[in-house]
């Protein structure tokens, strides 16, 4: 016991006050969080669903294509991807802002996991509904749109939910390449106050509170996609 | 007309449909029985082009459905109703009778509702047309299934055993609706284990037998102690079917 309470005893005080003062620049931290997540969020999706209509295919080709991107940034660590676009392609003349980098990667590496669950939703689909849909006469690019895409979202939207928040938590390695998102702009009022345990145990909550939020509405957009199987209200 | 050719289809080695011809006419209602395995489904998915024919033909109204141009005009003219209603979950019975009209038909939203409301009516399912297929009884999804092919104004209804997911209850008020069809002279093909319905409606019965089309006769003469009774074949089907 004595060792530790005299650890802590070194530093006696725990003040959030002291961070008021950085409370607007962790603002416009989180808000470029906020803003590379949420586009890296269509981004994924739209690779996603890309990816998963690809390797669903009938084409050996494109299916063989589809399965090598997913393989290939699935077993990459994302920092040596983000490394590899934002230090590694200025070698070869390729130069990209940090935050579209960071849009770019998360959406690259996010698009690969989506796929994986978006075309388990797509396989899970009743094989009679897609044939019922080809029969009437819809078109390929119809029938995605409008029997694929939403049913394999009904199954899909859960696991998908897990995607995003680790998108989320994988985007405090965007301020490796000096984007002062949320991770970077704390890190930087840590060394500012000299405040760490405060900046961090804040960071905590925040990312703790960002991802809950998003599992909520996950839950309710889950809902929402399956109404049909909720009791009705009369 | 529905008109198939020397029809030939195997999966692997076995041979399912064995050479069919078939001539289906406007406003005929032609049953299709036979035991279960002998081929039925597969002959109905040749006409849908669900299956590529391995030899012979199929066209309706001289599109042949193994053109990919023709297969298109084909589908126009001819809708399925599946023995597991096949709707499309995420939409409501309204939405699953439009959707197709709208899409492939190009009606304006509105024609296409009108269209299908007072075909949900017609079906005793006016007050459902907001339910998802989820929330529906197994009849009245099927009566779905039947607005949704309806509502694509077919000359020619395919019907693969639309009944034999329903009690008998629901099977009742399903072939209620056929029978109504039957009468403003809707072409049928009616893949079907209900033969006293398939009797009251049919003007033609065929029987496969293994993959081979065994007997085409008129009704009566199918059920005639002399037609269709007369083999054995048949005989044994009907009073296996009729014990069941
Ligand atoms: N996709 C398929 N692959 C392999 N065999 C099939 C397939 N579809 C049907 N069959 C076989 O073809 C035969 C006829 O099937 P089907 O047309 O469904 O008969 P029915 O509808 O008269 O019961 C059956 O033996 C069935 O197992
Ligand atoms: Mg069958």
């Amino acid at each position: 016991m004595k060792p530790v309470s005299l650890l802590l005893g070194s530093r006696l005080t725990f003040d959030v006050t002291i961070l008021a003062p950085h409370v607007p620049f962790l603002l416009k931290g989180a808000l470029l969080t906020a803003e590379a997540c949420g586009l890296a969020l269509v981004g994924s999706l739209a690779i996603g669903f890309l990816v998963a209509a690809l390797r669903t295919s009938s084409s050996p080709l494109l299916s063989r294509a589809a399965f090598v991107y997913v393989d290939l940034f699935r077993n990459i660590p994302f920092i040596v991807q983000l490394f590899f676009f934002f230090y590694g392609l200025p070698e070869i003349g390729i130069y990209i802002d940090a935050f579209s980098t960071g849009v770019i990667a998360l959406s690259i590496a996010g698009g690969a996991f989506s796929s994986d669950v978006i075309r388990s939703g797509i396989l899970a689909i009743d094989p009679g509904i897609l044939e019922a849909a080809e029969v009437s006469g819809l078109s390929k690019p119809v029938i995605f749109r409008k029997i694929v895409m939403p049913i394999a979202l009904r199954t899909s939207i859960r696991p998908l939910g897990s995607v995003f928040i680790n998108l989320i938590l994988t985007s405090s390695i965007l301020s490796t390449i000096t984007l002062n998102e949320l991770t970077g702009s704390a890190k930087i009022v840590a060394s500012d106050t000299f405040r760490p345990f405060e900046v961090y145990a804040v960071l905590l909550v925040v990312y703790a509170s960002l991802t809950y939020l998003v599992s909520l509405a996950i839950s309710a957009l889950h809902r929402h996609l399956n109404r049909d199987r909720m009791p009705e209200v009369a | 007309m529905i008109r198939a050719r020397g029809v030939r289809k195997s999966f692997g080695s076995a041979a399912v449909l064995d050479g069919i011809d078939l001539d289906v006419h406007g406003s005929e209602v032609v049953s299709i029985l036979g035991s279960s395995g002998s081929g039925k489904s597969t002959l109905i998915r040749c006409m849908n082009g669900l299956e590529k024919l391995d030899a012979g033909s199929i066209t309706i109204d001289d599109f042949d459905v193994s053109l990919p141009k023709d297969l298109a005009e084909a589908r126009k003219r001819s809708a399925t109703v599946f023995q597991l209603f096949n709707l499309y979950p995420h939409m409501t019975a309204l939405q699953n009778v439009t959707l197709a009209p709208i899409q492939v038909l190009k009606r304006s939203r509105a024609e296409a509702e009108a269209t299908a409301r007072s075909l949900l009516d017609s079906v005793g399912l006016g007050a459902r047309a907001d339910a998802y297929p989820a929330q529906l009884s197994g009849g009245q999804r099927q009566r779905v299934g039947i607005c949704r092919a309806l509502a694509m104004n077919p000359r020619y209804l395919l019907l693969d055993e639309i009944t034999s997911a329903l009690d008998p209850e629901m099977t009742a008020e399903v072939l209620s609706i056929l029978a109504q069809l039957a009468k403003t002279g809707t072409t049928m093909v009616f893949v079907t284990h209900e033969i006293e319905f398939a009797r009251t409606i049919s003007s033609r019965i065929v029987f496969l037998d293994k993959g081979q089309l065994v007997v085409d006769l008129p009704t009566e003469e199918f059920f005639a102690a002399e037609g269709g009774m007369a083999r054995p074949r048949i005989s044994q089907f009907l009073s296996k079917m009729r014990k069941d």
